[in-house]
């Protein structure tokens, strides 16, 4: 769960935040104003101030809020004129939005308030769809609604450009004043404010919902708020009922509002939803007895708290949110129930956490053990956090003599407050005027403050206009929310700070921005930690300790006695189902696992417990996956030596999954030495499951003789001829192959061949496939002559025959092939024969074949090119739930989460399935994912709409393709990992727009779909969600807020990285401060651009290439080592007829994936260069099922790798100077794959 | 919660070093069989650890003998099989450093002492043994309701992770026994056993708080147990004295048995 804030103001109106990762509550950078009241979500926090006007403070995004401003310049064609500005009376504006409706006149587009700022001036979009315009931009049209082309032509008869300007949010990190509703700010001030809806069904991400309450009890709801527009429109008044004076509001995350009157009542505001955000009308709601006034209330998600005036605290039983827009009695629920405790004040968090204030300690309270199945909790535990107190403080002065001096026990303080100089000083000050009234080094020291903010001069000028900043502090921010970096030098001014133990008097809590899970609490409170921490040092403690370790004496004496226990052997057993082959079919079986030392061994036996299935060593496992569906937990081991290369296994139960996969991961690595943390030269490689696995690159040098030579010896012996075989390497320039073997005696001819991938070329939807030989080597015995020979695409070349034969019939050889840059030189039996000049790149040459009458005994290979076999690589299980993993040459290591969230690699391993030892640094980790179906219907005169289909129709409940049938009931989660956390919703951003309802209309299925009925639609149909979320574990720490969609990381030196990411909104952002020491960096900085990226990638910091979201490819320019972030970006245009969605580069080249799965190669610093089509072949698509195209493609220095859509992992052989696209796949195991980063490999 | 690893292992990873010799009168060979050396684990039982004993020295005895139960004596004492061997060894031979060590045990296969110490031949007798200890320190500890509330599978956990000698198989649900439910952040009573030199114990509800809800130390049990000479005694567990400030709540959850008892020794 990523961190987040709890807010608290004390009794001196000074706003606090704890962060659910740190332990301490800091100080919001105070710049003179107090605040009375708060209300927030995530980012976003509103507030009553000292003055009881309304401020917005905006806090801890890594993407500046910025809002492009667009405006379309039309003109129309007009005979002798040519092109005008005269536009026809019935056309649009002269300046219009992009449907014409808006006249945007571009005079006329103005900042909203102070709080905003231009970036730059206006200018004009030169691309459309990708395709670059002319230097005026313009783009042309037969009339005004229609589509626009970059040329003009004979009929174009309208044209328009369009003009951009984007303007930011400037106000981040500082208060904001809200204009007040009159202009005399004291005629009608505020008492009252709160925000919510963040969370309202099916609306617009990013809408929040503000409402206000006026000292004449009159409400107010702010419109057109939301993430682009943090400070919203304006003020618009909510009627109330007649006798109703409201005293307070709240709002929770779906929109739903309660308010309570000044006579004690309750007031609930009906028909909230995304389309009428302030909702339709007020019911009333008694309060809980009879002598009982609400004084107070706060609501979650699911759940409304109330406060009455003799400070009881009630729950309200029967509270929904997600249906409260809709019914009335979800929304004002069917009863109080008492709580134990008195408290003045509730508030609760977005997923029904509940905080309080105690009434008569004003201590911040939280409400222990609520879940979904028990809301009210269980009971009431106080916080206990040290307080931030900054010298200008007056509880600084109340509270001296309890400061403390950290520097002893300082185990969570930042460093730098271990010098307590400054509180020393303050107190010899203090000491140093006793006769002087109590106030005065109060005020000193507040002089001094404000000296140092005078140097920021907007700090202390609360401009009462709309936006107005109060005070920015860039600096102190910083130490709000990145407490995990303690260490930094945010508190270089320090004297002005302290830590004090005391307990406060909070005036205010507020939940809203919080998250918290009630299974892991934060450190906040003082039981475990403190308890823990006085334990660790008592002395009786330290004895104890001391006693046991001493219990035998440290010599060897009894290191020859046997153990009683012997852990080192054992045999588990259980049963299961297994499926050898592709048919889906498990048939019962009986399990054992035996480990006796070092080997292990998996034996499958047939029900009967007495004859044997299937059994291998548990040396020829190079993966051990979970390959559950929902409902059937299951786990495939591959075995790519033996037959069937894949076993899959089902098991009864989750657990029971878990527990063999542990056994068996834990074996395997074992077996293959891999244990510690991952390797800093590892593959990383993701499953569309999510889990992570890592490959040691380190253990291909096994065969590694020196950096540019390796060796391979393959035993030959007992192989049949004919045979093909894989050589897993490329014969380039350098290599030497040395085959030994010996001549039948009634031989004629034989064959050994280097042959490269066969070329496949599509015909008429069907591979054509066409043999390629690198050299032939062919004795003919009857002829006495050696032929040498190509094979070009099927085609043989010319035959070079000059020499005899050899070769003798019955008499052993050695045959060696040396690859110079020219030629081939050819050896029989260690005497040059010939040379052969190339006629094909030798580097293609990745095969050997060999036919005819003789015996091979061994083939030895010396090569400068890496020998590799994709399926023999051992892939290591790590714990955790990504999506994808991105890994650097120093090892540092990235991951991202289905929910977007970044995670670093920390180092650990194990996690998930793992415990105990296997386990190291692993943290908690949640992801969610969205299930879908479908909703058909098909229209008939009669009844209209119905869930009636034609007999030939798809299901009435489908996935996307309809080919599926999905209901809603049926969706099971994948395993108990897993658990829902909403009900199924009608999904309204789906693509191509929908009606109020959620529908889309079509003509017929399968068709493209439109959001508005029209009169030829006879189907219609609407996208169920039904959001589910996996909590496991793993070496993985979260990053930050920031939601990143891509990212990529180079090393610049042997130190520091540069990484760039893509936000959720496809901007690009570049991370500071990463390096191998800080693997999780300092914080993101934006990199402006206008286009939204899809992907990006960077091979090294120098090379970084992005793909937009219009299909084109981004090439970043500029980019020095002083200045990692670059210049600007330079557009290039993507393949005839492709969009790019998925690029990665290296000196392999640029390899990008385009939507329908292809793959594109250029060559980087060629002018004129183009992108040349890698097709799909057969051979990659055989090997995974249902495989289309390509998922994923990741370049490296000279390798690429690549993850079909089946899952099929493929390294792509072949690649040299002559030929950037290289030639042909060799295939890995199937893994169902879905990310590989190998980046840190080679 | 027991929650301090270092402790909890030190205290898993005790072990005593044992010479076993076979009582000479036994001996049927006309060879002297060599003495057996083995580790035996503190916290286990001596019926899960002595196969290889067994099967070490019975060549050595009498064919018709061999089917009778062995049983074990240490200075003249026969050895009482369901006490952790640990306690066994605090009673028996007290400490200091590497006194009395290697633990001498004579093994017999005649003669079982029938009125000295109970027949526990098979492995399952000791596990029920263990979890009726385990289930009573439960009803003193949470009522009963927190051993109650598991599955059968979590107590056979328990068992192997004792058996197999695998503390985190065993932790992982022996931290469920060893946590505080509800209000409070104590046990309802602190189960434990004070062995005098005899090997006879006292038992008693014990409080880990005082009715003023101050933590109690382990001299308030002492007080509380023995108000005449509390002063005077020492309590030895695991092999050492723990100090008398030691608080109870904490010895409860980081220095009982395997079966949830703490198991003292008065010296």
């Amino acid at each position: 769960m990523p961190s987040s804030l709890l807010f608290g103001i004390n009794n001196e109106g000074r706003v606090y935040t704890l962060s659910t990762t740190g332990g301490m509550w800091r100080e919001l950078p105070y710049v003179g104003q107090e605040f009375k009241k708060l209300s927030g979500i995530p980012h976003f926090l509103w507030a009553l101030g000292g003055d009881h006007q309304v401020y917005v403070y905006v806090h801890g995004l890594d993407i500046p809020i910025r809002v492009r401003e667009e405006c379309y310049e039309n003109e129309r064609w007009i005979p002798i004129e040519g092109f005008s500005t005269r536009l026809l009376p019935t056309d649009r504006f002269k300046f219009s939005s992009a449907d014409g409706t808006v006249d945007r006149t571009i005079q006329n587009i103005r900042l909203p308030s102070m709080a905003w700022q231009w970036e730059g001036d206006w200018q004009l979009d030169l691309t459309l769809n990708g395709q670059p315009l002319d230097h005026d931009g313009w783009t042309y049209a037969v009339d005004f609604p229609a589509q626009y082309y970059p040329k003009k032509q004979w009929k174009s008869c309208v044209r328009r450009r369009l003009w951009v300007r984007s303007r930011r949010y400037s106000a981040m990190n500082s208060w904001c004043a809200i204009a007040p509703l009159h202009k005399d700010a004291t005629a009608e001030p505020f008492i009252d404010i709160c925000i919510g809806g963040q969370s309202i069904t099916g609306a617009e991400p990013g809408i929040m919902l503000v409402w206000a309450v006026t000292s004449h009890n009159r409400v107010m709801f702010r419109t057109g708020v939301s993430t682009r527009s943090p400070e919203g429109a304006k003020w618009t008044l909510v009627s109330v009922p007649v006798g109703c004076e409201i005293n307070q509001l709240s709002i929770g995350s779906s929109g739903l509002v309660w308010a309570s009157l000044l006579d004690g009542r309750a007031l609930v505001r009906i028909g909230v939803t995304r389309d009428n955000f302030s909702g339709d009308s007020w019911v009333e709601v008694r309060g809980p007895g009879p002598n009982l006034r609400i004084m107070q209330i706060s609501i979650g998600m699911s759940s409304v708290w109330a406060v009455t005036q003799n400070k009881q605290v009630w729950f309200r039983k029967g509270i929904k949110g997600e249906g409260s827009g809709t019914s009335e009695e979800l929304a004002a629920g069917c009863g109080w129930v008492e709580m134990v405790g008195r408290m003045s004040l509730v508030s609760v968090t977005a997923n029904d956490q509940v905080f309080a204030i105690g009434a008569d300690d004003r201590a911040v309270y939280y409400r222990m053990g609520v879940s979904f199945g028990d809301q009210t909790g269980k009971r009431w535990r106080s916080l206990h956090a040290p307080l931030q107190v900054s010298r200008a403080s007056s509880n600084a002065s109340l509270s001296r003599d309890r400061f403390q001096n950290q520097s002893n026990s300082s185990l969570n303080r930042p460093h730098s407050l271990c010098e307590s100089s400054g509180i020393g000083d303050w107190e010899e000050q203090s000491h140093s005027a006793p006769s002087a009234p109590t106030s005065l080094p109060v005020g000193e020291l507040a002089g001094k403050h404000f000296e140092t903010q005078l140097k920021n001069p907007k700090a202390w000028s609360p401009v009462r206009s709309v936006g107005s900043v109060v005070g920015t502090e860039v600096i102190s921010d910083e130490s709000v929310y990145n407490s995990e970096r303690q260490d930094s030098c945010i508190f270089a001014e320090d004297e002005e700070l302290g830590w004090a133990e005391y307990e406060a008097p909070w005036s205010w809590v507020e939940a809203g921005p919080c998250t918290i899970d009630p299974n892991q609490l934060p450190n906040w409170f003082a039981e475990v930690p403190t308890l823990q921490q006085t334990e660790l040092d008592q002395p009786w403690r330290l004895k104890i300790l001391e006693d046991l370790k001493s219990r035998l004496s440290n010599d060897n004496k009894y290191s020859d006695y046997q153990v009683a226990i012997d852990t080192s052997s054992w045999v588990h057993s259980g049963e299961g189902r297994i499926c050898m082959d592709s048919t889906n079919v498990f048939i019962d079986c009986v399990l054992q696992l035996e480990w006796v030392h070092t080997a292990g061994t998996l034996t499958v036996l047939h029900p009967d417990g007495a004859s044997t299935m299937h059994q291998f060593s548990m040396n020829e496992v190079t993966c051990v996956q979970c390959c559950s569906d929902p409902g059937s937990p299951r786990l495939s081991i591959h075995t790519p030596n033996i037959t069937p290369p894949v076993i899959r296994l089902q098991f009864s139960s989750d657990t029971m999954l878990e527990e063999w996969q542990r056994h068996l991961s834990t074996i395997s690595m074992q077996i293959h030495n891999c244990n510690g943390k991952a390797n800093d030269s590892s593959v990383w490689a993701v499953t569309k499951l999510g889990e992570v696995y890592v490959w040691d690159g380190l253990q291909q040098k096994a065969n590694k003789i020196d950096d540019n030579n390796y060796e391979q010896i393959i035993d030959l012996a007992g192989k049949e001829v004919p045979f093909t075989m894989h050589l897993h390497a490329s014969c380039v320039p350098g290599t030497i192959i040395t085959i030994n073997g010996c001549v039948s005696d009634d031989v004629d001819r034989f064959a050994i061949n280097l042959d490269a991938h066969n070329t496949y070329k599509l015909k008429h939807k069907a591979h054509a496939e066409y043999e390629n030989c690198v050299l032939h080597i062919n004795p003919r015995f009857n002829d006495n002559l050696i032929v040498r020979n190509s094979m070009i695409e099927g085609k043989w070349g010319e035959e070079e025959r000059n020499g005899n034969n050899m070769f003798r019939r019955g008499q052993e050889f050695s045959l060696k092939i040396l690859c110079k840059e020219d030629d081939f030189i050819i050896y029989i039996d260690d005497e040059q024969y010939c040379t052969y000049r190339h006629r094909l790149p030798p580097a293609a040459a990745t095969m050997l074949s060999v036919r005819g009458g003789l015996k091979l005994f061994k083939l030895k290979m010396n090569t400068p090119s890496l020998i590799l076999n994709p399926l023999e690589l051992y892939w290591r299980p790590f714990g955790g739930h990504l999506r994808r993993v991105e890994t650097c040459k120093l090892g540092v290591t990235w991951g991202i989460g289905y929910d977007h969230t970044a995670w670093v690699y920390n180092c650990g391993w194990g996690g998930a399935c793992f415990v105990g030892l296997d386990s190291n640094n692993v943290n908690p980790m949640a992801d969610s994912q969205d299930y879908r179906v479908y909703e058909n219907q098909r229209w008939n005169p009669v009844t209209g709409y119905t869930s009636a289909g034609l007999p030939t129709d798809r299901y009435m409940w489908s996935d996307a393709t309809g080919k599926q049938k999905r209901t809603r009931d049926q969706v099971k989660l994948l395993s108990m990992r897993w658990q829902w956390v909403s009900d199924w919703l009608v999904d309204f951003h789906v693509p191509g727009g929908v009606d109020r309802d959620g529908w889309q209309y079509a003509v017929d299925f399968p068709s493209t779909y439109h959001a508005n009925k029209q009169f030829t639609d006879c189907v219609r149909r609407r996208r169920w969600y039904r959001r589910c979320a996996v909590a496991t574990t793993g070496p993985w720490q979260e990053l930050g807020h920031t939601k990143v969609i891509d990212v990529s990381l180079a090393s610049v030196n042997d130190v520091s990285i540069s990484v760039w990411g893509l936000a959720t909104g496809g901007q690009a952002m570049i991370r500071t401060g990463v390096s191998t020491s800080t693997p999780a960096g300092v914080k993101w900085e934006h990199v402006a651009s206008d286009q939204a990226y899809s992907s990006i990638c960077c091979g090294s910091f120098k090379q970084v290439w992005a793909t937009g979201r219009n299909g084109c490819a981004y090439k970043r320019l500029g980019i020095r080592e002083d200045n990692l972030e670059g210049q600007s970006w330079l557009c290039i245009e993507p393949p005839q007829g492709a969009q790019l969605k998925h690029i990665s580069v290296g000196a392999a080249g640029i390899w990008a994936l385009d939507i329908h799965g292809n793959i594109y190669v250029r060559v980087e610093n060629i002018k004129s260069e183009k992108w040349r089509s890698v097709n799909i072949d057969p051979a990659a698509l055989t090997g995974g099922l249902h495989a289309t195209g390509f998922k994923h493609l990741a370049a490296g220095y000279k390798e690429v790798w690549a993850v079909t859509n089946g899952g099929l992992m493929l390294r792509r052989q072949g690649i040299c100077q002559e030929n950037p696209t290289g030639t042909g796949w060799d295939l890995g195991i199937p893994g169902n794959w879905q990310h590989i980063s190998i980046k840190a490999f080679e | 919660m027991a929650n301090d690893r270092e402790i909890l292992r030190e205290i898993w990873e005790g072990k005593i070093p044992v010479r076993f010799t076979l009582y000479p009168d036994e001996v049927y060979e006309l060879q002297q069989p060599d003495e057996f050396y083995l580790m035996v684990p503190r916290l286990s039982y001596f019926p899960l650890v002595i196969d290889k004993v067994k099967k070490h020295f019975i060549r050595y005895v009498s064919n018709d003998k061999n089917d009778q139960e062995m049983w074990l004596e240490y200075d003249g004492q026969p050895v009482k099989w369901h006490f952790p061997i640990g306690l066994l060894f605090d009673l028996l031979v007290g400490t200091g450093p590497d006194l009395g060590l290697p633990w001498h045990i004579v093994v017999h296969f005649e003669k079982f002492p029938e009125t000295q110490i109970f027949r526990l031949n098979s492995k399952d007798l000791v596990e029920a043994h263990f979890m009726a200890c385990l289930k009573e320190a439960d009803v003193l500890k949470h009522r009963g309701q927190i051993v109650s509330s598991m599955q059968k599978k979590d107590h056979n956990q328990l068992w192997s992770g004792l058996q197999n000698d695998k503390f985190d198989q065993f932790w992982a649900v022996n931290r469920k026994l060893m946590e505080v439910s509800g209000e409070v952040d104590h046990f309802k009573y602190i189960p434990f056993r004070i062995y005098d030199i005899e090997g006879f114990y006292k038992q008693k509800l014990v409080k880990p708080v005082s009715d003023e809800g101050q933590r109690k130390t382990l001299n308030d049990l002492l007080m509380e147990m023995y108000p005449k000479r509390a002063t005077s005694v020492k309590v030895l567990t695991h092999g050492m004295f723990p100090p008398l400030n030691t608080p109870l709540q904490w010895m409860s959850e980081h220095l009982s048995y395997p079966d949830n008892f703490l198991h003292l020794c008065l010296v």
